[in-house]
């Protein structure tokens, strides 16, 4: 893995995405940056125009290519910017995360977060313990 | 039985009410049955009804959604329409529903039919269509709803995670994705699935274990808090996965998180088309 800046706490090779609503979650994790906030490096960022737009797809997908985690981080409830797009994500997610877990793919791998856009803090803490969670499970190897 | 059936579509078919009456018939094979589509009033002599009458014919409707018809159902197709009725799929005044009390068909295969319940009747408890025009039979009093658990879905959960992962593995290795599991579902409308579709590849054409995964997966989670369970695309799978258990897993979980089974009525919200703001999850 390449050594970067943020990398302060992590020598793991896991593999975390992250999907970020462009309205609070990723501008929180923008926060995290200008506040000087570490968080692990392993997570990828992809952002959204709102985590109801985190189609269950793209998380089995993400599973499927070997993800370790996925982290669905969006507007606090009452908060989105489209009025309910993440009041429908709660709701699909808390359907698919004992569904993957059925499948064998264990539920601590799947979070839903919220992250509003001054939580700079709280995101870094979000994925530095969402890293420290996934170490704990058996690494899910490269897909084949 | 029978008789009725045949009486009642002759009725709507010499009526012009409908334009095809859709029923059962003897297959070639003398024992078991196969779908049959009438008409002309004639050709009602040719419907039949009994346990071997295995097939949801819900999907049907599907294409002949500008025409009216008639349709014998049983009472896990009858939730298929109300399915259908509820995501607005179907107009009720295209369907005449011939309802049948059911109490259970049995497993059938190639040239043959079984002593034994099919898996999914043996467990019913709903001997009712839940929606009918026309009732062939006597209505069962006190009926139940449907079962939310099953003893499958439980001793799945009994394992291991890991154990989960490796019972799914060998199961879905086998799937040739040959897509009947979609074709027969009354849930599996989509005009383009998404396995079918090239940008993006949601499913690569190459013979891997995770497109296989990929597929069971999305295609059991597009029914999420929507399988009637009729049990439907276990029967016809080939290699004979255990695609129920996924459904019935899913079914599960929202009847607990949302208190919602699906088909028993058209008007019902479904939970996944919905929210509360104060939703516990």
């Amino acid at each position: 893995m390449v050594a970067s800046p943020v990398n302060s706490s992590t020598d793991s090779d896991l593999r975390i995405v992250g999907f970020l609503c462009n309205w609070c979650s990723y501008a929180g994790a923008d926060m995290a940056g200008t506040s000087r906030e570490s968080y692990p490096a392993n997570i990828r960022l992809i952002r959204v125009p709102c985590s109801g737009r985190v189609d269950p797809m793209l998380i089995v997908k993400c599973f499927e290519m070997g993800a370790d985690g996925v982290l669905v981080a969006g507007c606090h409830p009452g908060d989105c910017h489209y009025g309910e797009g993440n009041f429908h994500t709660r709701r699909r997610l808390a359907l698919l995360r004992p569904f993957l877990d059925f499948l064998g793919i264990e539920q601590e791998r799947l979070r839903l977060e919220w992250v509003s856009a001054t939580e700079g803090k709280l995101f870094s803490r979000v994925v530095a313990d969402f890293e420290q969670e996934l170490k704990k499970l058996a690494p899910r190897g490269v897909a084949a | 039985m029978i008789e009725q059936i045949r009486a009642k579509a002759r009725e709507l078919l010499e009526s012009g009410a409908v334009d095809c009456a859709i029923g059962y018939e003897r297959a070639s094979d003398g024992i078991t049955a196969r779908p049959f589509f009438a008409y002309r009033p004639e050709e009602v002599e040719r419907f039949i009804f009994d346990e071997t009458c295995v097939h949801n014919l819900a999907p049907y409707l599907m294409d002949r959604r500008t025409k009216v018809s008639a349709l014998v159902a049983k009472p896990c197709d009858a939730r298929a329409i109300n399915l259908l009725l509820q995501e607005k799929q179907l107009e009720r005044e295209r369907v005449f529903i011939i309802g049948v009390v059911c109490s259970g068909v049995v497993e059938t295969g190639w040239n043959r039919a079984g002593e034994a319940p099919a898996p999914r009747c043996a467990t019913c408890p709903q001997h009712t269509p839940p929606v009918y025009d026309f009732l062939v039979g006597d209505p069962v009093a006190e009926e139940a709803p449907p079962a939310v658990t099953s003893p499958e879905v439980a001793e799945l959960e009994a394992m291991g995670v890991e154990e989960r992962r490796s019972f799914w593995e060998e199961h879905f290795d086998r799937c040739l994705r040959c897509y009947a599991c979609r074709q027969v579902c009354p849930g599996c409308y989509c005009k383009e699935c998404f396995v079918d579709r090239l940008d993006p590849l949601w499913v690569g054409i190459r013979i891997a274990p995770v497109e296989n995964h990929m597929w069971n997966t999305i295609r059991a989670f597009h029914l999420a808090g929507r399988c009637i369970e009729c049990g439907e695309c276990e029967r016809v799978c080939p290699v004979n996965i255990p695609l129920m258990r996924l459904n019935s897993k899913l079914n599960q979980e929202t009847a607990e998180l949302f208190d919602f089974q699906p088909g028993l009525s058209a008007e019902a919200q479904p939970p996944l088309a919905t929210f509360r703001p104060d939703d516990d999850l």
